[in-house]
């Protein structure tokens, strides 16, 4: 039952790993929605106060028909200027739309899959890897590769190339010492930053005005600095603060602490991965690729203890030299036949075992079972102790055409008589 | 269950509700709205006589007004349209966090880049591939300089030295692999895996063959019949004739041609396949009506192409050392369906403040098909663990099996009694077993 049970997909569970499909393009109909308010508001609000004052100096004779009619233009100019940005923001909200709408689609397309043996699972799953892949690509900024892959793949709607390159981009501004494009990005989410109690804004000044420590001598720039954008977070951070203003009595090649690190260049790498973090949870993103999860879990699931077994797999340090090897007959043939490692004939080898997770897997917790599973039955030991199902010799030694009661070790290749087996019995 | 619709059904629906709603655009329109006001009352203005100045500019008060509160409203519909959005997703697909607190894989980046660059070349995306490949040491590269300018820092800043300090080890023991990668000749196996499987797709068995042939030893070794399964179809494949295979009419195709191919290629098989290469050439008799006769089997082929194509896979991979399947996408399926487990036991464990993966086996169990399932898993009956190198499975006389800590407990003395059968033991006639 528990096997039958394993393959059934349940689909209230199924679809962990495809939250954010959803959940991100919500998020970013959110913020263009948002946009949009703030552009509408602030000019609106002008205009209207512009055309109010029109009208009443006008009333009051005030202005002239001149002056009217260069208010006008003003308000029209304006206008235009909401126009051309509320389309932006309309197109955006219809991309976001279609995308929305395209990822329902391939989520839905699960609901007439039961089981995990259905063929159309396999075609979904594979889909969904290569959205995961994407995924890791974008986070890792291998961004060509991720728009390489998606474009092959035709799934540009499912995954979020422009999201992770605009994110990038700031990230190798920081990076590369530049903090301008983080902190037009920290003003366009100022509210949401300060609901998230984020300190990127505050660390980003902080660096402004350490730069400035650095390279002006009369330390005038940066006291100006800190007091309009440092001196405010004093409470809210005030070790940092107080940290900083000690800076100004040391020169950059202090090697005293704390300063010598405020001074340190690594420090751009911390502001981009602050930024990072912020930038994924502002929108809801988890703090690392969907792969790392889906793997962590996976590679759990489908490790046994023999995977890493000194018995079962010293097989992997041998397959380099095997294609070169020229097999000779006898004792060689013997000794290829042992570093193909496979357990059972005719089985492919376990991915856990397969050189591109093997050595991934070594570090995650095996899997666990409450009942023995045996993949032959009828089991016999061969004197060597090794366990095979009776069914799995007698092939083999058909194909190995051996002599009748004379059976072959699946994985040493040693040859035993019928007779010298004996029965397992697993309770 | 037919009739009953399943959430994402639902949520299909609604959204195609939502896409209806009126949108950023409605907002736009009303703006060309105003827009158009304007310009009007200012030709207006400025054609009129300076008298009739303030009562257009009060005229246009009001419709102004009304317009601004359309876009406002525009901006509403959307608005609205998006919390439906949100409510349909929180009903039909709930959001349920996903274990973030611990990333288990954090450290293994070039172990991943690895595990997916080969997995691209497995799929046949070489371009991909490479492409991939050269981002990767291009950022390596980088890293690496970066990392070669400054030295670790030490300060307040603890936590970020120490991230700093792995990812260098990590880099410095695991890159080797990727840069080497390159120019391995494992990138040149899955071409030729590849170019062989889409000429089997075009119903092209040659370079199969051939393949086959060059690596006859091990195949066989490996107890596997594929370059006699491949040579058989190609038998049928020729008896077909033209007219099903499309090549050309000539002696080397149909009937004789598959005699011809028989003569000259099936004498090595015969040791071995003797019975099969008999009813082969007993079925030419039938020639006329395979179909009615008791060799109908042989030649139905539908699905014997995919068939062979991945048996071939399987020993291509097999003789590489490889999975068979890309483990990278079993690893991802897997994780898929042990997800819902490991989230329920992360959130049961999240007060203890115990992270799952530091514990050699999982705490909970995480079932997968039986298509998943690659090695006998034993789990002693007695003491309910596993069977591990250091807890072996051992066999005692009477052929049952225990763990090696289970007999070790049993036992008195130097004897025991085995708890499944009535009969005793001596602790040295115990064998280890390997399953």
């Amino acid at each position: 039952m528990a096997d039958h049970g394993a393959s059934k997909i349940n689909h209230d569970n199924h679809l962990l790993l495809d939250q954010p499909l959803l959940r991100l393009p919500h998020e970013l109909l959110r913020k263009n929605i948002r946009s949009a308010h703030y552009h509408i508001e602030w000019d609106t609000n002008a205009v209207k106060d512009l055309l109010k004052e029109t009208a009443t100096n006008s009333i009051n004779q005030k202005a002239s028909k001149q002056d009217v009619v260069n208010n006008l233009d003003q308000m029209l100019a304006r206008m235009r200027g909401l126009k051309r940005k509320l389309s932006t923001y309309a197109e955006e909200e219809n991309r976001l739309y279609r995308q929305s709408t395209a990822r329902v689609a391939h989520l839905r397309e699960l609901s007439d899959v039961h089981t995990v043996e259905d063929v159309k699972y396999e075609a979904w799953s594979r889909q969904r890897l290569d959205r995961l892949i994407v995924d890791y690509m974008l986070r890792h900024g291998y961004n060509e590769s991720a728009d390489a892959l998606a474009k092959e793949r035709n799934m540009l709607e499912l995954v979020d190339i422009d999201t992770f390159v605009a994110m990038s981009k700031i990230r190798q501004s920081l990076e590369n010492g530049s903090v301008q494009e983080a902190l037009a990005w920290c003003n366009e989410n100022k509210k949401e930053l300060r609901k998230m109690q984020s300190n990127l804004e505050f660390m980003l000044r902080c660096q402004q005005y350490i730069e400035l420590n650095r390279s002006s001598c009369p330390k005038l720039d940066a006291i100006a600095h800190a007091k309009k954008y440092i001196i405010p977070f004093s409470n809210t951070y005030p070790t940092e603060v107080s940290h900083i203003a000690g800076l100004l009595a040391y020169r950059s090649d202090t090697p005293h602490e704390p300063y010598a690190s405020l001074y340190n260049s690594a420090r751009w790498k911390m502001l981009a991965d602050l930024f990072t973090d912020a930038h994924l949870k502002l929108l809801g993103l988890p703090q690392f690729p969907l792969l790392h999860i889906a793997l962590s879990s996976g590679l759990s699931a489908l490790k046994t203890p023999a995977c890493h077994s000194s018995q079962q797999n010293q097989s992997h340090q041998g397959q380099k030299s095997h294609k070169s090897a020229t097999p000779g007959p006898g004792q060689d043939d013997e000794q290829e036949t042992r570093s193909h490692g496979t357990a059972s004939l005719q089985t492919s080898v376990c991915p856990i075992c397969s050189t591109e997770l093997n050595a991934l897997a070594r570090n995650v917790p095996y899997a666990h079972h409450s009942k023995s599973h045996l993949l032959e039955h009828d089991l016999v030991l061969l004197p060597n102790g090794r366990v095979y199902g009776k069914a799995q010799l007698d092939e083999y030694a058909d194909k190995s055409r051996l002599d009748e009661g004379e059976v072959k070790d699946l994985v040493t290749g040693e040859r035993f008589r019928e007779d010298e087996l004996k029965k397992v019995f697993i309770t | 269950m037919a009739s009953e619709k399943s959430k994402l059904e639902v949520l299909e629906e609604e959204y195609r509700k939502i896409n209806k709603l009126p949108r950023l655009a409605k907002a736009v329109e009303n703006v060309d709205k105003i827009i158009e006001l304007l310009s009007a009352a200012r030709e207006q203005v400025a054609s009129d006589p300076e008298s009739h100045t303030t009562i257009t500019i009060t005229k246009l008060q009001n419709p102004v007004k009304t317009a601004f509160e359309a876009v406002n409203d525009g901006l509403k519909g959307a608005a609205a349209a998006h919390k439906k959005m949100g409510k349909a997703l929180d009903k039909s697909f709930p959001l349920k966090p996903l274990p973030t607190d611990h990333d288990a894989m954090a450290d293994h980046v070039s172990l991943i880049n690895r595990a997916i660059a080969m997995h691209l070349l497995r799929e046949g995306q070489f371009s991909v591939a490479s492409t991939f490949i050269n981002e990767v040491q291009v950022t390596l590269k980088r890293e690496e300089s970066a990392d070669l300018d400054e030295p670790m820092d030490e300060g307040d800043d603890g936590d970020e030295g120490m991230d700093a300090d792995e990812a260098v080890s990590t880099t410095s023991s695991e890159n080797y692999d990727l840069s080497s990668f390159h120019s391995q000749e494992l990138q040149e196996n899955f071409a030729e895996m590849y170019n062989i499987l889409q000429e089997l797709k075009a119903r092209n068995l040659m370079p199969a063959i051939t393949w086959a042939r060059n690596n006859s030893v091990e195949l066989e070794a490996r107890g596997s019949n594929l370059e006699f399964e491949l040579s058989r179809l190609q038998f049928v494949w020729l008896f077909k004739g033209p007219s099903v295979n499309g090549l050309p009419d000539d002696e080397n195709n149909g009937q004789r041609g598959a005699l011809q191919y028989a003569r000259s290629n099936f004498t090595r098989f015969q040791a071995r396949h003797l019975n099969e290469i008999n009813r082969l050439a007993c079925s030419m008799a039938f020639a006329p009506n395979i179909a009615a006769s008791p060799y109908k089997q042989i030649f139905a082929i539908d699905t014997a192409f995919s068939d062979v194509a991945s048996s071939f896979t399987r020993e291509f991979c097999s003789l590489l050392g490889l999975s068979a399947e890309s483990p990278l996408y079993l690893a991802a399926t897997a994780g898929a369906l042990a997800l819902p487990q490991l989230m329920k036991y992360t959130q049961k464990t999240l007060a203890k403040g115990t992270e799952w993966t530091t514990s050699n086996e999982m705490a909970f169990e995480t079932p997968l098909p039986e298509s998943m399932l690659y090695h006998s898993i034993f789990v002693c009956p007695v003491s309910k663990e596993q069977t591990t190198d250091a807890n072996p499975p051992m066999m005692i006389p009477c052929g049952h099996v225990l763990a090696k800590e289970t007999l070790q407990k049993l036992c008195k003395g130097t004897r025991f009694k085995c708890p499944y059968c009535p009969s005793e033991g001596m602790i040295k006639d115990a064998r280890q077993i390997i399953l």
